[in-house]
């Protein structure tokens, strides 16, 4: 890659990134800046954004049940 | 190299969704977490996708920009903006996978939010600042719980210590905002909108749609002023808006110098950009723009409603802003506008009173000149009532409906002087002298000056009427000839033409009727009426049918020319004519009766006497009848010359002699004298009782032709018994004679007793002539004794002072009005026989 071309690429990607952030806060899909990137970066690799759906649909889930079970623990153990 | 980078990716996805590990929670709970998400990611990702979905990026943009639109049109508007950049973008490749992705994903349950047991609202960081810009009960609701508002916060992608952009940007570009020019941080998006940055704090965006209104505002009545106007008012309020702009303009002005001082003066370093210091705020700035504000508003509603209304209507929306609203600013805010908008309305006004001409080019007057007539005879007849009339809906309200119309009648009767009466040198000598300025605001001077143009007018057109063009005296020839109040001429008229008169309709010649009425005219009073008025009599044959006798077709008419024919209209000479023929008939009866009086009283002395008593007998009944059908007509004509034409006379003269009396005040006059005359001289086409009583009921005029009828054929008849009573004189004088001569001779005496005799004929028609003349005589006499008006009360007791008659009352009238019909079609039954 020639370097001159890499900070102009660099920036497109960000605005790229800056518009479907955007995107985003309107539609609420409350993702942040971070887990975008990701989502976009896998995408470009060639991953079926139906599969990417129910990936984060699932986590999502799993990550709402643990944050439950955690809460739970928690008021045990302040009764405790 | 790819299913590795693609491997990492989706961990660092498990990181960032799957929360780390808590603060009590064991090693191995956590890892098994962990091995879950992996097992089921990668389950996920190497199971063949959906082939159903369509890679286009097209298609994905419509269905979030469908999703937009249903809940949030203006977001809509911003993606499509979004959207046009990021296919600008060059670096991604799938660009509609990734919309894909965020619109499945679209409001989806916030994974940040607390777990839904403890938390019952839910709020995110935009759709929080939406709705609490829409709908301030559920600010409130939300505002009860503390900790929401420092969520936010963190939610936010910019953070709260940085305002991007800052206080001193937007109060930097809020002049140009003010004026409608779009700028950096507030564009205007469309012609009505406002993009506000989508990163400001709550407080200051409801600052900022405070200041949008008046932006907003100002752009659209920008474009109305800018928008062609149709007619002359449209255009003035568009003038005086601008002006109110222009004005809203030197205030951003102030306002904008304030800012650049302020700005000028900023520090730094102190806290939020030591904007506070320097006095000028958005806050303040709201303060100040606020009275504005109230007057873009009132602006913007009246270009509104203007938009569909025209000349007065708008005048009238104005003022009801000026004298009906509560807020006293409207209120002096509108009257202001009154003034300078209303001028041209003024102007118009101004022409039409001063110079009675109508120069309303769009139709924004309330006078309107009349389109609809298509037959140009009826404008000619009518230059008065037909050429101009008042549009009800286009008076404004500032001036009374009593006013609009001495408004109206002052235009109208200027430009009848001008075009119909042809002295057009005194309008403009007029015009010069009285015309004034007039505008809106001093009403009470505008209306002594209407009220002193409307007496000038007034008086110069009555003037006008009785000096040049003789309208009194016209009314009183028409009295005088048609009406027949002179007498002495009538009276030669008749007799001159009674002759003629007798002869079938078809041998009458207009020279003979001229000549008799020349005649007439020179051997009465008559002749000392002046030319102009015996000019325009003249007598004619009515077009009747075939094989009348003259006495039927005959008329005298009156000419009447413009412009007194708006007095004495199309329908006023017809009723002329009828009352003229109806006096007519009258006069003719009587005439007749009289002369047939005449020739019986002469008769009598010689050839009417004779030995026989019935004959005797027959004559002195005969002459009884006669003298009773003289009596009636002789009431009847007193009635109607004396007590009807004399007393309508009497009092049309009171009416136009007024002091303040108009051109309309004579024409109602006018009428009403006609139609008094008509109604009282039993000529009305009115039913006799009740209106709904019966179709078959006859009006007076048809009961009193049919007793004059009767009165002609008595007449008739009494000649044929006259003519036989003679015939029967000679031949006794003839039968004596021969008795002297032949005094020797025997017989022959027999002879005259064979002749056949018509006189039982005779006898009996006569008898059934008086018979029948005296029952309608008396069903006359009984629904004149019923009438409402006294005059034709009056009528009936003068006729049957000495209780001659007895009235005949019809069952009908004090029957109820169930037993009506069945009365009714019993008195129908018993009068055929």
């Amino acid at each position: 890659m020639p370097k001159p071309d890499k900070p102009d690429k660099h920036a497109a990607a960000s605005q790229a990134v800056d518009i479907l952030e955007e995107i985003a806060a309107m539609l609420n899909c409350h993702m942040d800046r971070r887990m975008l990137s990701t989502c976009i970066s896998l995408i470009e690799q060639g991953v079926h954004p139906e599969s990417l759906v129910q990936v984060i649909k699932e986590l999502r889930e799993i990550a709402d049940e643990t944050r439950r079970e955690q809460q739970e623990a928690a008021i045990a153990n302040s009764r405790r | 190299m790819a299913p590795d980078r693609v491997a990492n990716a989706l961990d660092n996805l498990i990181t960032q969704i799957v929360p780390s590990r808590g603060p009590n929670e064991g090693q191995d709970s956590w890892q098994a977490r962990y091995n879950l998400s992996h097992e089921l990611v990668r389950a996920i990702i190497n199971s063949p996708p959906d082939p159903d979905i369509l890679s286009d990026v097209d298609r994905a943009a419509d269905s979030i920009k469908r999703k937009l639109i249903q809940s949030n049109p203006s977001h809509a508007l911003r993606f499509s903006d979004l959207y046009s950049r990021l296919l600008a973008v060059p670096v991604l490749k799938s660009k509609w996978a990734i919309l894909y992705l965020l619109y499945a994903l679209a409001d989806s349950p916030d994974p940040k939010a607390p777990p839904p047991p403890l938390s019952i609202i839910q709020p995110s960081s935009s759709n929080y600042r939406e709705a609490v810009a829409r709908d301030a009960v559920k600010k409130r609701a939300r505002a009860r719980s503390k900790s929401i508002p420092l969520t936010r916060i963190e939610d936010d992608p910019m953070g709260e210590a940085k305002i991007e952009p800052s206080e001193t940007a937007i109060l930097r570009d809020l002049p140009f905002t003010l004026q409608g020019v779009s700028s950096t941080t507030l564009p205007f998006t469309r012609e009505d909108m406002l993009k506000l940055p989508p990163s400001l704090p709550l407080p200051l965006v409801s600052i900022l749609h405070t200041l949008a209104e008046p932006s907003l505002l100002y752009r659209r009545l920008d474009a109305f002023c800018q928008t062609p106007a149709n007619g002359l008012l449209a255009q003035s309020l568009r003038s005086a808006i601008s002006n109110e702009l222009r004005s809203y303009l030197t205030l951003v002005a102030t306002l904008e110098g304030q800012i650049r001082k302020a700005l000028s003066l900023l520090d730094e370093n102190a806290p939020r950009g030591g904007i506070g210091n320097t006095g000028v705020t958005l806050k303040r700035c709201v303060v100040w723009t606020r009275e504005a504000t109230m007057g873009l508003r009132l602006l913007s509603l009246i270009a509104e409603e203007s938009e569909n209304k025209k000349g007065g209507q708008i005048i009238t929306l104005i003022h009801n802003f000026a004298s009906s609203n509560g807020d006293p600013v409207v209120a002096a805010f509108a009257e202001r506008l009154l003034g300078s908008f209303t001028r041209p309305w003024y102007g118009i006004l101004r022409h039409w009173i001063y110079d009675g001409e109508l120069s309303d080019p769009s139709l924004e007057f309330f006078v309107r000149e009349q389109t609809d007539n298509e037959d140009t005879l009826r404008i000619k007849g009518n230059v008065w009532e037909d050429k101009y009339e008042i549009a009800q809906d286009m008076v404004p309200s500032i001036i009374s409906q009593e006013f609009a119309q001495k408004i109206f009648l002052i235009g109208k009767s200027l430009n009848f002087i001008r075009h119909s009466c042809s002295d057009s040198l005194w309008v403009e000598d007029y015009s010069k002298a009285a015309s004034k300025e007039l505008r809106y605001g001093d009403t009470a001077t505008v209306e002594v000056w209407i009220d002193e143009a409307y007496k000038t007018t007034m008086k110069r057109l009555m003037d006008l009427m009785e000096t040049k063009f003789r309208l009194f005296v016209h009314l009183q020839a028409l009295k005088d000839y048609i009406l027949l109040g002179q007498g002495d001429f009538i009276a030669l008229l008749m007799e001159s033409l009674a002759a003629n008169l007798d002869r079938p309709s078809g041998s009458q010649y207009r020279h003979t009727l001229t000549a008799q009425l020349e005649h007439a005219i020179r051997g009465s009073n008559a002749q000392y009426d002046s030319p102009e008025v015996l000019r325009r009599l003249d007598a004619r044959m009515l077009q009747l049918s075939h094989g009348d006798i003259g006495w039927d077709c005959f008329t005298l008419e009156y000419k009447i020319d413009a412009p007194v024919d708006v007095v004495v209209t199309e329908w006023g000479n017809r009723q002329y004519l009828k009352v003229f023929n109806f006096l007519w008939r009258i006069k003719r009866v009587e005439f007749v009766l009289l002369s047939t009086w005449r020739e019986c009283m002469t008769g009598s002395r010689r050839v009417l006497q004779s030995p026989n008593p019935a004959v005797v007998q027959t004559w002195k009944s005969t002459r009884g009848v006669l003298a009773e059908m003289i009596h009636f007509v002789g009431q009847l004509q007193y009635y109607i010359l004396f007590e009807v034409i004399e007393s309508s006379w009497g009092e049309l003269q009171k009416r136009i002699r007024k002091e303040d009396c108009t051109l309309d005040d004579v024409i109602e006059a006018h009428r009403r004298y006609l139609e008094d005359i008509t109604h009282k001289g039993l000529l009305g086409p009115k039913l006799r009782h009740h209106p709904s009583d019966n179709k078959e009921r006859t009006t007076y005029l048809d009961q009193l032709s049919e007793i004059l009828r009767f009165m002609l054929h008595y007449r008739d008849t009494i000649v044929g018994l006259y003519s036989w009573t003679s015939a029967e004189y000679t031949r006794r004088q003839e039968a004596e004679l021969r008795n002297i001569t032949r005094r020797d001779d025997d017989g022959g005496l027999a002879s005259s007793d064979d002749v056949p005799s018509e006189f039982p004929a005779l006898q009996e028609r006569l008898r059934q002539l008086g018979t029948s003349f005296r029952t309608r005589l008396q069903i006359l006499l009984g629904d004149l004794a019923y009438q409402p008006d006294v005059d034709m009360r009056f009528l009936g007791v003068a006729m049957n002072f000495n209780d001659v008659y007895q009235p005949a009352r019809r069952k009908s009238k004090t029957a109820s009005t169930a037993s009506a019909a069945a009365a009714a079609a019993a008195s129908t039954n018993t009068a055929k026989p």
